[in-house]
């Protein structure tokens, strides 16, 4: 039997390695929700010595944290949407495109992933301000899309690349418009891949803060903002229970992924 | 594309093999027909109809790519029936007309598999009659055995022709580099070469009587004698002279290994001295190369004749199946 050197080592090193991947990603979330529902918890005490839900059950009902999880909600999707049609077509044209042009185009999409939020975000909200969306909703959904878009592009460039367009060139020549085309071949054979593109393009808004915070004014309160003001408050049990509500779509969305992955045959 | 005074037609039913090296431009040829790629100039007609402004949808050609691809999310019988749906027809009506076609490439057994289980083969098959359910008036089949091994190439190969040579049927445009395949498919072959037609005709006449020393080369001909026309009608070279109507001038015998005869010396057949340089045993036979005159020739020996390296032979010519071509015109002439 012919071994791959190394894999001996590798075998023996997963548990270890997946343990501790394990209670990196576990430790934060069980300290939070222990955050959230403790009253009393003093140095050096490692667990807390009295608790109630009273917080997170207060914290459910508050009508501004619903406002504000119900704005990043909306924000996501249509991030995700427009984010998603965007990075299709720049993706697809991007696959076409002589090889000088699409290297430009490549590092022009690379610069809202790469360049720091702040700074970004101190960019966009001139234009937002010079646009008149300043301090809106539109205005933040526009900031999210900037990187979205960014991500987006580069990954249908990297997924059309792969792409059989011989498919779409088939089905028009057998008399398919070119609608025809995009409904009955494109979006069924790329179905797994719109799901995460979606999923990517809303986790990318989700998160956001420093755009939101610059170019929404503060007048636009999604989660993260709601969750800093927590912070800011020193209201640590309301902070931690929001930071859970936080933490909840992107495991979701990660699921998500997995099952797209796992329906196309790829392991993810 | 480098095409240029390209004139191609192709009557309803006829099948035109497209033959040519590679990087000649045929693949863009068929696209440009097709309406996949923009062309600088030139008309496409089908039936009559000026269809080079419209949309590869509305031009009624159907484009196969050398591998052609199914629609994966798509059963077998939904494959097939793709072209009806777009059409307006329902998916339960689609189906009823695609059943007869995919019976007609001996593949209904798969009719509700999915189209990503099917082998290379069944791929091509199941692309045909894709093809012939959108009812094309011209088909255009782009290198399409290229990535068969031997074995499947002919027998799809036989499908094909099966599936073509019925009655009625669309004219097809098929592009190859292979000469054995452009003769068993077309009924004329146009060679390409430089980005324009060098010569049109029946699989016979184009292998027989090669326009050029250059389509002789290309069509693999493997004796090409140099010799010199005296502009009076006769050629003359290391096998002798041959009556040619060629002008004064550089001229090419060309003659296939069947044209030649090896026979042994001792043998009463008039003919030419050669030397033996080796055997050859291929599929469609044993050949002899020799060595006359300075130049390498492959015959085919005697069937009584036992020959090894070194021995001498006589080499006779089948004068009625050499053909002598100008060294760099298209103007040929008969012996």
């Amino acid at each position: 039997m012919i071994v791959p050197r190394g894999a001996h080592g590798a075998r023996a090193a997963s548990p270890v390695l997946l343990l501790l991947l394990g209670a990196i990603t576990i430790a934060p979330v069980l300290l939070l929700s222990l955050r959230a529902v403790a009253s009393a918890w003093h140095y050096p005490e490692i667990l807390p010595t009295q608790g109630e839900a009273d917080t997170v059950l207060l914290a459910l009902r508050s009508p501004a944290l619903w406002g504000a999880l119900g704005r990043s909600l909306a924000l996501a999707a249509a991030t995700g949407v427009i984010g998603t049609a965007f990075g299709f077509v720049a993706g697809r044209a991007l696959v076409g495109a002589p090889r000088g042009v699409r290297q430009v185009a490549t590092a022009a999409a690379f610069l809202p992933v790469v360049a720091p939020p702040i700074a970004l975000g101190v960019g966009i909200q001139v234009l937002a301000i010079r646009a008149g969306v300043g301090g809106s909703v539109t205005g933040v959904l526009l900031a999210h899309v900037v990187p979205a878009a960014g991500y987006l592009t580069l990954y249908f460039l990297g997924v059309l690349s792969a792409y059989d367009l011989s498919m779409e060139e088939g089905a028009r020549t057998l008399g398919a418009s070119g609608r025809q085309t995009f409904m009955r071949i494109t979006v069924p054979a790329l179905k797994a891949r719109w799901l995460e593109a979606l999923t990517l393009g809303a986790l990318v808004s989700w998160g956001q803060l420093a755009l939101t915070l610059l170019v929404g004014g503060g007048a636009v309160e999604t989660l993260p903002v709601a969750l800093l003001s927590f912070v800011r408050a020193g209201d640590d049990r309301l902070a931690a229970a929001a930071a859970i509500v936080l933490s909840l779509p992107p495991a979701l969305a990660f699921g998500v992924i997995q099952r797209g992955a796992r329906q196309t045959g790829a392991s993810a | 594309m480098g095409l240029q005074n390209l004139s191609l037609a192709v009557a309803p039913g006829e099948r035109v093999a497209l033959l040519g090296p590679s990087g000649v431009g045929k693949t863009s040829l068929l696209r440009a027909i097709a309406g996949l790629e923009w062309t600088l100039a030139g008309r496409v007609l089908v039936n009559g109809r000026d269809v080079t402004g419209l949309k590869p949808e509305r031009r009624g050609i159907v484009y196969l790519h050398q591998a052609p691809s199914m629609f994966p999310h798509l059963s077998v019988l939904d494959n097939v029936g793709f072209p009806l749906e777009v059409r307006g027809a329902t998916r339960a009506q689609a189906r009823e007309r695609a059943a007869p076609l995919l019976e007609r490439v001996q593949l209904a057994s798969l009719a509700s598999r999915p189209s990503t289980a099917l082998s290379g083969g069944q791929r091509h098959r199941v692309a045909l009659a894709r093809a012939l359910a959108a009812n094309p008036a011209v088909l255009l089949l782009d290198e399409p055995f290229n990535a068969l091994d031997p074995a499947l190439r002919t027998d799809v190969r036989d499908a094909v022709l099966d599936l073509l040579s019925t009655e009625g049927g669309p004219g097809v445009l098929v592009v190859t580099h292979d000469v054995d395949e452009a003769a068993a498919l077309g009924h004329r072959i146009v060679v390409l070469m430089e980005g324009r037609v060098v010569q049109d005709g029946a699989p016979a006449e184009v292998l027989a009587r090669p326009a050029s020393l250059v389509v002789a080369e290309f069509l693999g001909i493997p004796n090409l004698v140099p010799g010199e026309c005296d502009g009076r009608g006769t050629f003359t070279c290391a096998l002798g002279s041959y009556p040619a109507g060629l002008p004064r001038g550089p001229a090419v015998l060309v003659a296939r290994a069947d044209a030649l005869r090896a026979s042994g010396a001792d043998c009463h057949t008039r003919g030419v001295p050669a030397t033996v340089v080796d055997m050859l045993h291929r599929v469609g036979g044993l050949h002899v190369r020799l060595r006359t005159g300075g130049v390498e020739l492959i015959a085919v020996p005697d069937p009584d004749a036992t020959f090894s390296t070194g021995d001498t032979v006589r080499l006779s010519v089948a004068v009625n199946r050499v053909h002598i071509a100008p060294l760099h015109s298209e103007l040929a002439a008969g012996v």
